[in-house]
């Protein structure tokens, strides 16, 4: 039976099929001529190793097995998921075994056989032996010694050396070896499932960011700030959003689904989807709030969220909001006083048929703030609501800046050491109005937009009634429309607009540096014209390096 | 992410191309706005009805659009209405550069195409 290759060096041992024998495991003491095996084997155990992550802490375990072991290869395969087969996880030596992803059954090979017995084996000439890895053969291993990594009585895989030499491996490289096998399994095992965690953590989070705006959009005299703090250990639901709409209005977007994980964060991403693309149809906070609601019932698996969304108009500082069972609002004023507002919600979304989502029209005006938030802001384990919003309203009680008021609430609110929950924050500030506006803007057409909102903004805060806007917006756009067509320079041109109000007199100026073109083609030059005809009085005048169109018009009231 | 400060929807009433614009008209979006109501406009259309009604802002681009527009339909034997809506915004522009009386306009869609059949 027993086949000419194998030596019998375990003579305790019983033989375990062709070319291989089972060494049993033997507790003998160190013979000084292995205390330096000894203290690599202490190594083998060292608590820094904990530090490390898998790939490291396994190569850094191989290193010092192969060393211990005086040994030319050392590998590890772990059990995979299906507790099936072997794969090649790290290896020293025959880093071939990894990279072509080698994968023994369980119960096959060398490896196979002993976590399928649970038993160290030796081999004495792999060329005689049931070898299923074809590169311990490329390399030229001659003898190989393995052991079972053993967890909780648990097989998670197999640890082997080799050598490209005959050698006769004893029953004390067995029992060192499996002395090595039993530090480095629970390790691998700790940084196994750590790692598994900790990559589904930062995926989760990963996707969490990449549902998140990547930036807020960039209005003149609007002030827009948003924050999202991932919870300690879990990613959540919560998300916010600012939405550019027309006609110089922003939409403002909170919300937070019910859960955590993956799933409530791929769910955050339908609904933030879902809750833009009504918003840009023009959809009022009401009716978006009722689709989005409509938009979630029909999800399967559909779970529950909270959400608000608010409506802004720079020009005239109108704001309408809507709620599904989301947290109230805070409204700072422009002197820094903080309170709730106060809405009439609707359920959350997802919850009752039919709901009703009722609107509520205010004013933000300039210097006022709008700030909302997710409840990972204000809850406290046993503390009531109220506290955490009467925390809140006392954060925000400053004159600042939505980047200063996010920032300020944060700092206040949320744990150092993280908050259990998720936590978005978003501030929209209707920031002050200067009293002249003086703007120096690029040479591109499409500044012409900012400029007339910023102006329509401007001369509604000096009292101008609805057609004289209108005109005078005309006439500044013509302006400036002429500025950017004539800017000489190709590159990097820019332009000035100065508004000045006095008086009842409204005085505009715009400067560049080129020179009034005289109107070409039959259809050309209509812009002068234009604005001779909506404003009181126009000058276009040479400066040393360009042109200046001043225009007066005095308003009514 | 910045969204379009125009639009322009198509439909036909028979051999009526009718375009309806909304939003802002500047120097930034006359250009293309043109374009795509030119790709429209076949050798078979009879007319052009160029609703206005839902523009908020219209500069001199806006009515050297207009101009252009109704310089090429003539050319090719063709029409066109401009609808402007009364107390709109940009009528007062619209009248101090003369097109509801070089090019043509009445006050709704519905005018717009009766006129073109009369």
């Amino acid at each position: 039976m027993s086949p000419p290759d194998t030596q019998a060096p375990a003579h305790d041992s019983p033989e375990r099929g062709r070319g291989q024998v089972v060494l049993g495991t033997v507790g003998t003491t160190p013979t000084a001529a292995r205390v330096a095996q000894l203290i690599h084997m202490y190594r083998l155990s060292d608590p820094m190793l904990s530090e490390l992550g898998l790939e490291a802490l396994l190569v850094e375990l191989l290193d010092r097995a192969k060393e211990a072991l005086r040994a030319d290869t050392a590998a590890i395969l772990i059990l995979d998921d299906e507790g099936e087969a072997l794969v090649a996880q790290a290896a020293r030596g025959l880093e071939e075994e990894v990279e072509q992803g080698v994968r023994i059954p369980l119960g096959g090979g060398f490896a196979g056989r002993i976590a399928a017995e649970r038993v160290p084996i030796f081999i004495a000439d792999v060329n005689h032996a049931d070898i299923l890895n074809p590169i311990l053969r490329e390399k030229g291993v001659r003898s190989l010694l393995g052991a079972p990594l053993i967890v909780e009585g648990r097989v998670i895989g197999v640890m082997h050396v080799g050598t490209l030499k005959p050698r006769q491996f004893d029953d004390e490289d067995a029992a060192l070896l499996q002395l090595a096998a039993g530090r480095a399994a629970p390790a691998i095992e700790r940084a196994r499932l750590f790692d598994a965690l900790d990559h589904e953590h930062r995926s989760a989070v990963a996707l969490q960011r990449s549902l998140l705006p990547e930036r807020l959009p960039e209005v003149a005299g609007l002030d827009v700030a948003a924050r999202y703090l991932p919870a300690t250990d879990e990613v959540g639901g919560d998300w916010y959003d600012v939405i550019e709409l027309p006609g110089g209005m922003i939409g403002l977007a909170i919300g937070d689904v019910a859960g955590h994980g993956v799933r409530a964060a791929a769910l955050m991403g339908q609904l933030r989807t879902g809750l833009r693309a009504y918003a840009l149809e023009g959809q009022p906070p009401g009716e978006t709030l009722k689709r989005l609601d409509r938009l979630l019932q029909s999800i399967r698996g559909r779970g529950m969220a909270t959400a608000a969304y608010a409506l802004f108009s720079l020009e005239t500082g109108s704001l309408r909001i809507a709620s599904a069972g989301h947290p109230p609002p805070v409204l700072v004023s422009a002197t820094g006083e903080a309170s709730l507002i106060e809405l009439v919600t609707a359920p959350p979304l997802g919850t009752l048929p039919y709901p009703m989502h009722q609107e509520l029209e205010m004013s933000l005006g300039p210097g006022e703030t709008i700030l909302m938030y997710t409840d990972g802001l204000i809850e406290r384990r046993g503390e009531a609501l109220t506290a955490g919003l009467e925390r809140l309203r006392a954060a925000v009680s400053v004159v600042a800046s939505a980047e200063e008021i996010c920032q300020g609430v944060i700092d206040t609110l949320v744990p150092a050491l993280g908050s259990p929950d998720d936590v978005a924050v978003v501030a929209l500030r209707n920031a002050p109005i200067e009293l002249d506006m003086r703007l120096r803007l690029p040479a591109d057409p499409q500044v012409l937009a900012q400029v007339r909102q910023m102006l329509r903004r401007w001369l509604r805060s000096k009292g101008a009634a609805a057609d004289e806007i209108a005109a005078i917006t005309l006439a500044c756009g013509e302006a400036c429309a002429n500025a950017i067509e004539h800017a000489y320079a190709p590159r990097g041109a820019s332009f000035e607009l100065e508004a000045i109000h006095a008086a009842g007199l409204v005085t505009l100026s715009v400067r560049d540096k080129g020179s009034w073109r005289p109107p070409r083609g039959q259809h050309r030059g209509r812009g002068l014209q234009m604005i001779e005809a909506t404003v009181d009085e126009v000058d276009v005048r040479a400066t040393t390096d360009g042109t200046e169109i001043l225009m007066r018009r005095r308003l009514a009231s | 992410m910045t969204l379009p400060l125009a639009d322009v929807t198509f439909s036909a009433d028979g051999d009526v191309v009718v375009a309806s614009l909304r939003g802002e008209i500047d120097l930034s979006n006359a250009g293309e706005l043109g374009d795509a109501i030119g790709r429209q406009l076949t050798n078979e259309a009879l007319a052009l009805v160029l609703d206005l009604t839902e523009v908020e802002y219209l500069d001199s681009s806006g009515i050297h659009l207009i101009y252009e527009l109704h310089d090429r339909l003539r050319d090719r034997g063709q029409d066109i209405r401009v609808v402007i809506a009364p107390g709109a915004v940009i009528g007062e522009a619209l009248r101090l550069a003369d097109v509801p009386r070089a090019v043509g306009a009445a006050e709704s869609v519905e005018a717009a195409l009766t006129s073109l059949r009369e």
